[in-house]
Order: C-alpha cells, then sequence, then structure tokens
C-alpha cells in the first residue's frame, strides 16, 4: 500500500473517531474531524502529482476501494471545503440546537463523500451514494422542526431519489458490460446502450448536482441545513455528483459523441444563466448563494461539455484545458461558496437574520468576516484577479475554441453539419456564460452593497461585532486561498490537464506532461496557450496593482469633512434606501416576457381617498410552476389510478400471480 | 525589441493617457458644430481635468474604504487595459499579456469598483445608475463575446495581435463574416463609450444618468480620475474598432497614420450619430443589441458555409 493510502486511513479514522469524540466533546471532536480533512487533502495532493500507484475499478458483488488521480484531486477540494468548514464549526455549532447531534452526522456526511470518492466497486459506490444523500437530511431533521423544513426535506429527497434512479441506472449497466475495469470502457457494448447509460448518468447525476432542469430540490434544502452542512453540500457534496459525471461519460462509456458534447453544453448554459437569473430575485442570502450553487455547476458542465466536443473534434490539447477549466472552476467554486456560507453563517450568528433588505453596514463592524465576504463575493461573480475569473477565462477560451475548432483557413475543412452544430452551440454558450458572468456581477454587486456597505437597516446590524475566532480564522483562509488561487492558474492548471481520462497514447506512465501538449506553457504564475493572449495573472496584479498604487498616492490625503449625501435636498430616511428587489428592476423588466414577474398593487380607498397602498411583486420561479407541477399532479392522478390495483381481495392478487407467472414464463420463450 | 514595438509602445502610453481626452473632446466640438453652435473647444477635457485635480474631494457621510479606493481602481484598470491594446498590431511584452477577454474583465472590474462605491454612499441617483449600467453591461459583454468570437474565426485565437493582423489587407473583406461582425461591433462601440442612443453623456439630469450616476457624489481628483478613465475607455474602444475592422494595408506606418485619421473620423461619426439619434428607452438597448449579437451569429454560419464574396 502507498502512503497515500495509508494516510488516508488514518484521516477516515481520525474523522470518524472525532465523530465520536464530538457527542461529548464538541469542539476537541470537530477539531479532530478538520485534522482528518487536512490529512485526506494531503494524501490527494500525493495521488494528484502522480506518485501514488492508481487503483482499477473492479466487477462484481465486491467492496473495493482504492486512490487515483482523479479521486485525489476530488480529495483536494473535499479538504478545500470541508477543513475551514469544520474549523467554523467549532466557533459555529456550541450553543445551536442539538449541536451534538449535528456533529457526529458532520462526520458521517463526510465520510459518506469519502466513501463514494475512493469507491472502486459498484455496491461501495451506491451505498456511500445514499449516505451521502441521507445524511444532510438527518442533520437538517435534527435542527429544524418546522413543517415547512420538514416539506422541503421530503422534496430533496423525493427528488433526489426519482433522479437518483438514473444513478443506479447509469452504474449498474456499466457494471453489468464490463465497462468499469475495461481500458475501453463500454465501447464493445453497442451504441445503443452507450445513449442510455449517457442520458441516464445525466439525469441521475445531474439531479444531484443541481443541474438544471432538475434542480429544484437545492434552493429549497441548501439554505435549510446548519451554515458549515450548506458549505459542505454546496462546496462539496454536488461536486461529488460532478466527479461521478466524469467517471460515468469520460471513462466509462468509452465514446465521444457529438451530441453529448452538445447536450451538455446545453444543460450547462441553461444553468449557469437560469442559475444567475433567478438568484437575482432572491430576498434570503442563503437561498441566493445555492441558486449561484446551480450558476457554478452550469459552469462546469460547459467545461466538461467543451472537453467532450474537442475530443470529437480530434483536439486533444485544447480537451485537456477544457477539462482542467471545469475542474480548476469545481475546485474554485468549492472554496469560494464554502466561503460565502460560512460568512452567511457567521453574519446570521451576529445580527439573527440574512434577509438581504435588513442588513447593512458590516463591512465596518465585522471587517475579518466583511473583508472575506467582500473577495468571495468578487470571486464568485468572476473579478480578476480572483480564482474564479481565472476557471471563468479558461472556459470562456474553450467555449470560443469550441467555435473556432472546426474552423480553418481553408473553406473546403469548415463543411459539414457536425461542424457547424458544434460551432452553433459553442457560440451560443460563449455567450451565454458571457451574460451569466455580467449578471452574477450585478448580483454580488447587490450583496454587497446590501450586507457589507451602507447604513445598517436593523438596530441588531448597528450592534454587530465581529464573530469569535475560528470562525473569523475560517472565512479569512478562503479569502486567502480565492487569492492564491487566482494568481496562480500557471500552478495549478498543468497538474488537473493529465487527469483527462483516455488522453492518447502518447501520455507517459504517469499521465501526459504539459510539455507534450503542443502551445500550452506557464508565465509568471500564469497560463500562456496557444491561440489566447495568455493569462499572466501574476503580471496582471503587478501592473493594475502598481499603477492603483501610484494612482492612490497621486492622489493624496483627503482635507475637507464629510457632507451629507446628495438627493435633491432631502434626507435620506431609512424608508428611501434601495432594496434588492428595486437593484434588480432593470433586469426584472428587460426579461419580463420569460420571467412573467407577478405584481400586485391594492390601493384601500375612503370615498375616493387613499389610506393605505399595498404592493406585492415575486419572480415566481417557473421550473416550479410550469414543469414541476403539472408533473406531480399527473404524478398523482396516475398513482391514483395505480391504486385501483390495489383491492385487498385475496382472490385478484392471487390472479396478479398467475397473471405475472404467465408473463415471466411467456416473455423467458419469447426471448 | 525593434523600433516599431517602441514606437507602439510610445502610442500606447502618451496616446492612452494624454491624447483620450480629446476624444470626447472633439466629439462635443463636432458634435456642437453640426448643431449650428460654436461648440466647446476640443481641449475642453484637459481644462476641466485641470481644474478638478487642483480641488480637495468631499466625502459623503458615512462612507468606507470601498468608496475612497474606487476612483483610483477604476483609473488602474483602465490604464491596464491600455496597454493591452494593439497598435498597428504590435505591443511590447509588456506583463500584461494581450487577451481580449482580460480586456473584458478589467472593464468589469472598472464597472464593479464604481457600482459598489455607489451602494457605500447609498444615494438613489448614484443607484439608480449603477444598475442600469450593470444590466446594460449584461447585454454589452454578451454582444462583445459573439463578436470576439466571430472575429478569432479565421485566425483561431483571441489574442489582440493576433486578431489585429488577421484583419489587414483586403482578404479578410472578401468573408461576409467580417462584413457582419464590423457592423456588430459598432454597437459595442456605441454602448461602451456611453454615447447615444444609449446612454447621455451630457446629460445634468440625475434620473436619466447611466454611466454619470456613480460619479454624482465624487468631486476633485476622484472626479478627474473618473473622468479620465471615461476618455480612456473612448480611446481603447475606438483604437480597437480601427485595429480589429478598420480596413488597411499592412505596412506599419500606414497602420498608424490609419489609427491618426481613423480616430478622429470616429469621433465626427459618433458626434453624427449623437446629434441624429434620441436616446432610446432604455429597455429597447438589449434587444439592439442581440440584433448585433444576432449579426455575429449569421456571419458564423456564412463562415461554415465556406462564405466568400
Amino acid at each position: 500500500m502507498s502512503p497515500a493510502t495509508w494516510v488516508t486511513l488514518a484521516a477516515v479514522l481520525a474523522i470518524a473517531g472525532g465523530g465520536a469524540l464530538s457527542t461529548r466533546a464538541l469542539r476537541w471532536g470537530l477539531g479532530a474531524q478538520a485534522v482528518g480533512a487536512a490529512a485526506l487533502g494531503g494524501a490527494g495532493l500525493w495521488c494528484v502529482v502522480g506518485r501514488a500507484a492508481s487503483t482499477p475499478f473492479v466487477t462484481g458483488a465486491v467492496w473495493a476501494f482504492g486512490l487515483d488521480p482523479l479521486t485525489g484531486f476530488f480529495l483536494i477540494v473535499l479538504a478545500a471545503s470541508a477543513v475551514p468548514a469544520l474549523l467554523f464549526a467549532t466557533g459555529y455549532l456550541p450553543g445551536t440546537p442539538a449541536a451534538n447531534i449535528v456533529a457526529p452526522l458532520t462526520a458521517g456526511f463526510v465520510l459518506s463523500l469519502v466513501g463514494v470518492l475512493t469507491a472502486r466497486s459498484a455496491p461501495a459506490f451506491l451505498t456511500f451514494w445514499e449516505l451521502m444523500t441521507l445524511l444532510p437530511a438527518a442533520t437538517i431533521l435534527a435542527t429544524r422542526h418546522q413543517a415547512s423544513a420538514r416539506r422541503s426535506v421530503f422534496q430533496y429527497l423525493a427528488i433526489t431519489h426519482l433522479g437518483g434512479v438514473g444513478v443506479w441506472v447509469a452504474v449498474l449497466l456499466v457494471t453489468a458490460h464490463d465497462g468499469l475495469d475495461a481500458s475501453a470502457g463500454m465501447a464493445d457494448a453497442g451504441r445503443a446502450l452507450q445513449i442510455v447509460v449517457a442520458l441516464a448518468a445525466v439525469v441521475g447525476f445531474g439531479t444531484k448536482a443541481g443541474l438544471m432542469p432538475f434542480h429544484s430540490w437545492l434552493p429549497r434544502t441548501h439554505p435549510l441545513a446548519p451554515s458549515h452542512v450548506s458549505a459542505l453540500m454546496s462546496g462539496m457534496m454536488i461536486k461529488v455528483a460532478i466527479y461521478g459525471l466524469i467517471r460515468v461519460l469520460f471513462e466509462w462509456l468509452g465514446a465521444e459523441p457529438l451530441w453529448l458534447g452538445v447536450l451538455l453544453l446545453g444543460l450547462g448554459t441553461l444553468s449557469a444563466f437560469g442559475g444567475v437569473v433567478y438568484a437575482l430575485f432572491q430576498h434570503e442570502l442563503k437561498r441566493l448563494l445555492a441558486f449561484h450553487s446551480i450558476e457554478n455547476v452550469g459552469i462546469i458542465v460547459l467545461g466538461l461539455g467543451a472537453a467532450m466536443l474537442f475530443e470529437s473534434q480530434g483536439r486533444p490539447e485544447w480537451a485537456a484545458l477544457a477539462f482542467a477549466a471545469a475542474l480548476f472552476h469545481t475546485l474554485n467554486h468549492a472554496v469560494f461558496k464554502s466561503l460565502l456560507f460560512l460568512g452567511a453563517g457567521s453574519i446570521d450568528k451576529a445580527v439573527h437574520g440574512l434577509g438581504l433588505d435588513r442588513l447593512g453596514g458590516l463591512l465596518r463592524r465585522m471587517p475579518w468576516t466583511g473583508g472575506a465576504f467582500l473577495i468571495g463575493a468578487m470571486a464568485i461573480a468572476g473579478l480578476p484577479p480572483l480564482n474564479g475569473f481565472a476557471s471563468e477565462w479558461l472556459t470562456l477560451q474553450s467555449m470560443i475554441h469550441v467555435v473556432t475548432g472546426g474552423a480553418g483557413a481553408d473553406p473546403s475543412t469548415r463543411t459539414g453539419g457536425h461542424v457547424l452544430i458544434a460551432a452553433l452551440a459553442g457560440g451560443f454558450a460563449t455567450v451565454g456564460l458571457a451574460m451569466t458572468a455580467g449578471l452574477a456581477v450585478l448580483c454580488f454587486v447587490k450583496v454587497i452593497g446590501l450586507v457589507l456597505l451602507g447604513p445598517p437597516r436593523r438596530p441588531q446590524c448597528a450592534d454587530a461585532r465581529e464573530v469569535p475566532w475560528p470562525m473569523a480564522t475560517a472565512t479569512a483562509v478562503m479569502a486567502a486561498m480565492c487569492v492564491g488561487l487566482g494568481l496562480t492558474p500557471g500552478l495549478v492548471v498543468p497538474r488537473l490537464m493529465p487527469l483527462l481520462p483516455g488522453l492518447p497514447a502518447t501520455a507517459s506512465p504517469t499521465g501526459l506532461t504539459v510539455a507534450s501538449l503542443p502551445g500550452i506553457g506557464t508565465v509568471e504564475g500564469g497560463l500562456s496557450i496557444l491561440g489566447t493572449g495568455g493569462l499572466p495573472a501574476g503580471g496582471m496584479v503587478i501592473v493594475v496593482g502598481g499603477l492603483f498604487a501610484v494612482l492612490l498616492l497621486a492622489r493624496g490625503r483627503r482635507r475637507a469633512a464629510a457632507a451629507p449625501v446628495w438627493a435633491c435636498g432631502q434626507r435620506v430616511d431609512p424608508v428611501l434606501l434601495w432594496t434588492s428587489s428595486g437593484f434588480t428592476k432593470p433586469v426584472r423588466l428587460i426579461m419580463e416576457a420569460v420571467l412573467r414577474p407577478e405584481r400586485l398593487v391594492s390601493v384601500d380607498e375612503d370615498r375616493g381617498v387613499p389610506q393605505a397602498v399595498t404592493h406585492e411583486g415575486a419572480v415566481p420561479h417557473l421550473f416550479d410552476t410550469a414543469l414541476y407541477r403539472p408533473v406531480k399532479a399527473r404524478a398523482l392522478s396516475a398513482a391514483a389510478v395505480a391504486r385501483r390495483l390495489q383491492s385487498g381481495s385475496l382472490r385478484t392478487y392471487v390472479l396478479y400471480l398467475l397473471a405475472l407467472l404467465v408473463g415471466a414464463l411467456a416473455l423467458g420463450r419469447w426471448l | 525589441m525593434s523600433g516599431q514595438v517602441v514606437a507602439a509602445g510610445v502610442v500606447q502610453v502618451v496616446g492612452g493617457v494624454l491624447l483620450a481626452p480629446l476624444l470626447p473632446g472633439l466629439i462635443q466640438h463636432i458634435k456642437g458644430r453640426l448643431q449650428g453652435r460654436r461648440g466647446p473647444s476640443p481641449w475642453q477635457p484637459y481644462r476641466e481635468l485641470r481644474r478638478l485635480w487642483s480641488r480637495s474631494p468631499v466625502d459623503p457621510e458615512g462612507v468606507t474604504i470601498v468608496y475612497r479606493l474606487a476612483p483610483p481602481l477604476v483609473a488602474a484598470c483602465v490604464g491596464g487595459a491600455l496597454l493591452l491594446l494593439p497598435i498597428a498590431g504590435l505591443s511590447p511584452a509588456w506583463p500584461l499579456g494581450h487577451d481580449a477577454l482580460v480586456l473584458v474583465s478589467l472593464f468589469a472590474l472598472a464597472r464593479f469598483a464604481s457600482a459598489v462605491s455607489s451602494w457605500d454612499t447609498s444615494g438613489g441617483f448614484g443607484l439608480m445608475g449603477a444598475s442600469r449600467d450593470l444590466a446594460l453591461a449584461v447585454s454589452v459583454e454578451g454582444l462583445l463575446l459573439a463578436v470576439l468570437t466571430a472575429a478569432a474565426l479565421p485566425t483561431r485565437s483571441t489574442d489582440l495581435l493576433v486578431l489585429s493582423d488577421a484583419g489587414v489587407g483586403a482578404a479578410a473583406w472578401a468573408s461576409p463574416a467580417h462584413w457582419l461582425t464590423a457592423l456588430a461591433f459598432t454597437l459595442v462601440v456605441v454602448a461602451e463609450t456611453g454615447r447615444q442612443p444609449i446612454d447621455n453623456p451630457d446629460t445634468h439630469l440625475e434620473l436619466t444618468m447611466i454611466h454619470e450616476g456613480p460619479l454624482l457624489e465624487y468631486g476633485g481628483r476622484d472626479l478627474a480620475l473618473l473622468q479620465w478613465a471615461a476618455a480612456a475607455r473612448h480611446w481603447i474602444v475606438l483604437v480597437l474598432a480601427i485595429e480589429l475592422f478598420a480596413p488597411r494595408p499592412a505596412d506599419f506606418a500606414a497602420r498608424v497614420a490609419v489609427l491618426a485619421v481613423g480616430l478622429p473620423l470616429l469621433c465626427g461619426a459618433l458626434a453624427l450619430v449623437e446629434s441624429w439619434q434620441a436616446k432610446m428607452r432604455i429597455l429597447r438597448v438589449p434587444r439592439l443589441l442581440a440584433t448585433g449579437g444576432g449579426l455575429c451569429m449569421l456571419g458564423l454560419v456564412t463562415w461554415f458555409f465556406g462564405g466568400r464574396m
């Protein structure tokens, strides 16, 4: 066994022990879990740099576990999200209801994530997959007793289990056709079966990842969990679904059909754009963040779709780059989304309530948490020089190169329907992703403004105090990671590129080296890629930061006293302050035809004199009203029909048995 | 580093920093003439900058460091973007690289800084401008990326230097995609420079401001930085329009000459559009920009059918 395996085993023991310990000594138990999670990250790093041998998957009803570079990468992502979350929990959990139940459940949740990632056989994978779904539900039920919360948990379990059928179908079909351990995957299994497996995987893993249109559970459930569990769910659980998707589509399927890449681009664009659009109109911070998880999963899936299209175009270097973009965004999203969820937890702890229109002025009052939250918000908005920008840059470049892929200078090479289809899909995805980035900036400007800046809009916000050090440190560390990863894409991306399964045979035993791919190099911590102008992240910071410092010095100090804000001579009363819905109104009006916002103004009149005016506005979630509700209604009526079969009469059941037997015999004979 | 590269670098820095304010000045001047007035002198922006630089700024009450850092950050982002611009297809090896998407992202960071500063003051007019600016930026960025994608077709590159060289000579104009993309880029020019019919830079009515709204509270050197940044954005967008889409020969000196002639011509064209178009309803703007996006997609399709004229 390699050292990485030993470290992983020790980490698993530490997390399990920490979970057991945390029922009695809460802080020590959570600390032990954090140490275990950090060790997992170390083991993962060991695997990614290629020092550990890869354990292959095995077919059959056996329990098998092991490591390989892809698992290692996701263990790093797990550590990046879990270590700060557990550190945060040492300050956050004590004093909250059911803390000594939540802490061991957290350990169990982390272990189930590790189980899915290290599983090397179908039974192990599916067992931990189900545990991973159930444990967060248990955590929510332990802390929330309202009927609405229980209903949301039920919806979560119902939707993820219905969608989860896809996971079972895909994994079991792959196992049944020896796709797990064959190097060519299911290449010989026939086209029809490959289509079934691919679609089942997209539905199954897509549901768990929160990919639109299978996302309905995500914004209901993530906000309910305790903040550190929300961070783990958004930071890691949906990433494990991405891991499963990668295994099935890239490793076990054994084919890179064009239509699948186009399908992934379409779903990715829908998720990215739809997620951010609905995020804009949320009025509760954690719910807003949950919608942004849908957006970011969309961006990750865009990268995967592009990788698939590049493979079908025969461009391995861009396939590896697009794949690396998806993985890099996976890591980045785990960091900044966990940071934002933890920051939201800190803010909730400090001011009790996360309604966006009832916060304000927290940057001044909670400088550490507020500062970290500001950096996280800039990172998720894809602004340079932070990590979100680096991975979105690479994803956008991949989209553009999908379009130009079939576009040589020679017109004769450009014809053919499949080239045009890929190019058009890439073109729409490029525009969609660019607009998504613009909307994300709008959304997080709003969040920063309403949460951190301006006057406090509630007495509790005026008296807010900085949270205890473990919580403030956890968010500060993650903010530093946002900056660090943003400045060093050149160190990260080349190590992620060889993780693409099935790179061409020129690969060395430890995987393809960057040097063997044409036109890709690193420069000043950034990337230099042929076909782009390069992303020298460090150089950008030096130039723009240097200019900024010079201009700051040139401007000099303030001399005059402060004066009131210009409001046409009025005093700015709290009722005149801008709200969340006010700031997003232009977008709401522009997209009115699609979003169908609801607005109700009622005027209470007494003999022609208005006494009171009430205004209600909402942007309904169209997926719920137009997709889920009709499906649910049909399913219920179908169930009502099916119920007639259950007559309760023994004779009828005997008849059913007979019919079943005859049917099975006939089927056996006929097949 | 050859002499031409040094010359390109000098034009980048000197032109971007010193000549940029001349562009909005020129537009105002020509616009005045077109409207039968004498109009302000083209040098008026320089006088304003000098006056503003000599004054001490006044902060609104209750602002944080975010408000104070925004103007230098906006100017630094635009200053960085100046160095990304190709001049006659050349640029010294600044540590920024020369990628088109990096330029877009620096503009986004500048927009972010100015919008966040208006949340810091919480003044209604600033936020009104910021919310409109960001909402329109969504469509502008989408269109800009569509244009860049279509422009990247012949060379398979988003490198600004490569893109600039690809449009040299008559060959590029043989494909309809180039025509359609150039047409779409004119919409980007109008939107990014904040000119009519999309925005009205001359407005003194707070309710109609877009780009000017978040600047409302600033004064003194802060405002000078922000106004210079607005002028430098004119420079960047117009130079980009010429570098990517103007018909021009391959010779370095001739390309610089095209730049020198093209910039005043484009200023005249913008002034003409401003005099003849009223500001459109803000909700109509995305539709106009979507038309540009449609043109790019059409260009894409013609390209893949091997379209030649």
